[in-house]
């Protein structure tokens, strides 16, 4: 088999994931991508703590206009009459169709 | 197909279609090296060898939750995105007929500075509203202001479902947060009997569109017909969410488009924005204005903290002093904590980061025994600024592969010196 660039890295891969390697260098990448996210997760905090002059959610002035007993949109607060029509929602049973897949075949995690 | 900031993406922008239908993530077969990566990192397993030769597929749009960490994951770059509806909003920016609305969520500020050069997680909220402002949008609105809303909503629902404990028609407990579109999913097709505990809150996202075309439209004086709404998220899975048939609550679509983190900045870039050199701006008041606890939605235990701090003030009567609750903020795995509440007792709650997590607890609430009031699951690890639509972690793709060939030369090596 001639051993072009694609085969090659081909190759490498299919060791790495498997052959070679077993699940550890995803492990490791896994890993290394977590302290990528906690850069980003520290971001967040750090923002919370010093940027937001207001940190409650019932303390936002636009939270406290919507909600106004009198005169807010969603007068009779969380959960009422209004709140259910556009805030509120349903789930649908999705099963059905995986179990159509598992039947023809198809292995799945769960 | 279009290269944007790293991943391919279809240019489809559906409408009215069934979103089962759709593969949002896609292996090209042409470039995948069967590494499997991809699969290690599938809570649902359904990217898949298809052959011998370990290529991968998603083999069916009913068993993907969208989530895209496959994508992020993939050293090779093979995985494209089936959904980008960017050609389309440039064509509403244009349209005087059309008030297009913007609607970020928390975490795409955490990661779209990533893509003007900045240092991982830098918060650019202010360049990001003004950078929506020059690209057209009429209003800024943004998805945090209905973060602060679902607390007062979910924190809401959970208070009253503690209350309905023992009497007839009372609803499950614990209450599992419904923002996360990719954990919605999984829990519709792999945990259908667990339903009644998700929390009947729509997400922020799902709030906002509908609150944009009836309040906002109503507070603006803007025809409800015109409004345009587009959700800016740093995830995948929101497309499908997006896409709901029975998110038409407002009388019309209530999202209109969504697009990802990666995709804004796209936008940003093609339209000639020079983004680091813009000033910081506010959003626009009614649906604009937010706070930390809406912010802390993009980490994995944000929710949590964030319901925490209305729980405890409303069931104990009195004033969260330090609004810090450090307990549930979670990086990985699943983190569980008691909160002591005065007047009320200890609140018992859980948070799983990653859908395999996830499962953990929904078998142990499937056996009837969780012990939780409250449960926060987040399909990415991390949480929302892990999505699959944020900016590309530059390591996997450049580290990961010479890691392999440094690693296979290794053992190489040591199989030549012990032979
Ligand atoms: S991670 Fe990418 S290259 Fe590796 S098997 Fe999956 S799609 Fe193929
Ligand atoms: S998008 Fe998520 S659920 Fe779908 S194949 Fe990729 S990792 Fe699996």
């Amino acid at each position: 088999m001639k051993m072009n660039r694609r085969v090659f890295i081909k190759a490498c891969g299919v060791m790495a994931g498997y052959a070679v390697l077993g699940a550890n260098l995803t492990k490791e990448a896994v890993a290394s991508t977590m302290d990528f996210v906690g850069l980003r997760q520290t971001s967040v905090y750090t923002a919370d703590a010093k940027i937001y002059k207001v940190r409650k959610s019932q303390d936002n002035p636009m939270i406290k206009k919507i909600y106004d007993h009198e005169h807010g949109f969603l007068h009779e607060g969380p959960c009422g009459h209004m709140s259910h029509h556009l805030l509120h929602t349903h789930y649908n049973d999705r099963s059905a169709r995986l179990a159509a897949l598992k039947n023809k075949g198809f292995k799945f995690n769960l | 197909m279009k290269l944007i900031e790293g991943v391919m993406y279809q240019t489809n922008a559906p409408k009215g279609i069934d979103p089962d239908e759709i593969f949002f993530v896609q292996v090209d077969a042409t470039k995948c090296e069967a590494c499997g990566s991809c699969e290690e990192v599938c809570a649902s397993g359904a990217i898949q060898a298809i052959n011998d030769e370990g290529t991968r597929q998603v083999v069916d749009p009913a068993a993907c939750m969208n989530c895209g960490q496959c994508l992020v994951s993939c050293p090779y770059g093979a995985i494209y995105e089936g959904v980008s509806y960017v050609d389309e909003i440039f064509e509403k920016l244009k349209d005087p007929d059309t008030v297009v609305v913007s609607m970020p969520a928390p975490a795409v500020r955490y990661g779209l500075g990533e893509c003007f050069g900045a240092a991982t997680g830098t918060y650019v909220g202010g360049q990001m509203h003004a950078a929506l402002r020059k690209l057209g949008f009429d209003y800024i609105w943004d998805n945090e202001f209905t973060a602060d809303v679902t607390i007062m909503e979910e924190g809401t629902e959970l208070i009253q479902r503690v209350q309905e404990q023992g009497k007839k028609d009372a609803r499950p407990l614990p209450q599992f947060t419904s923002c996360c579109p990719g954990w919605v999913k999984f829990a519709e097709t792999f945990y259908p009997d667990l339903l009644p505990n998700l929390s009947s809150c729509k997400s922020p996202i799902g709030m906002l569109g509908p609150l944009s075309k009836t309040y906002g439209a109503h507070e603006t004086k803007t025809e409800p017909k015109k409004v345009y709404t587009v959700s800016i998220m740093p995830c995948i899975a929101k497309k499908y969410e997006g896409l709901r048939p029975e998110l038409a609550d407002s009388g019309f679509r209530d999202i209109d488009a969504t697009i990802n983190t990666r995709e804004l900045a796209y936008m940003i870039k093609t339209a000639g924005i020079n983004f680091n050199s813009l000033p910081s701006q506010q959003p626009d008041p009614i649906l604009g204005d937010s706070t930390g606890a809406a912010t802390i939605f993009g980490n994995s235990g944000g929710v949590m903290e964030a319901a925490l701090r209305l729980a405890y003030e409303v069931l104990s009567g009195k004033k969260l002093a330090n609004p810090d609750i450090k307990v549930v903020r979670t990086h990985e795995g699943i983190n569980t904590a008691d909160v002591k509440v005065p007047n009320f007792g200890t609140v018992k709650v859980a948070v799983a980061s990653g859908l395999a997590n996830a499962a953990k607890l929904c078998d142990e609430v499937r056996a009837g025994k969780s012990p939780y009031h409250f449960i926060e699951i987040m399909t990415c690890p991390g949480g929302c600024v892990n999505g699959g639509g944020q900016p590309l972690d530059p390591d996997v793709r450049a580290s990961l592969f010479k890691s392999t060939v440094a690693q296979i030369n290794r053992r190489f090596r040591a199989r030549k010196v012990s032979a």
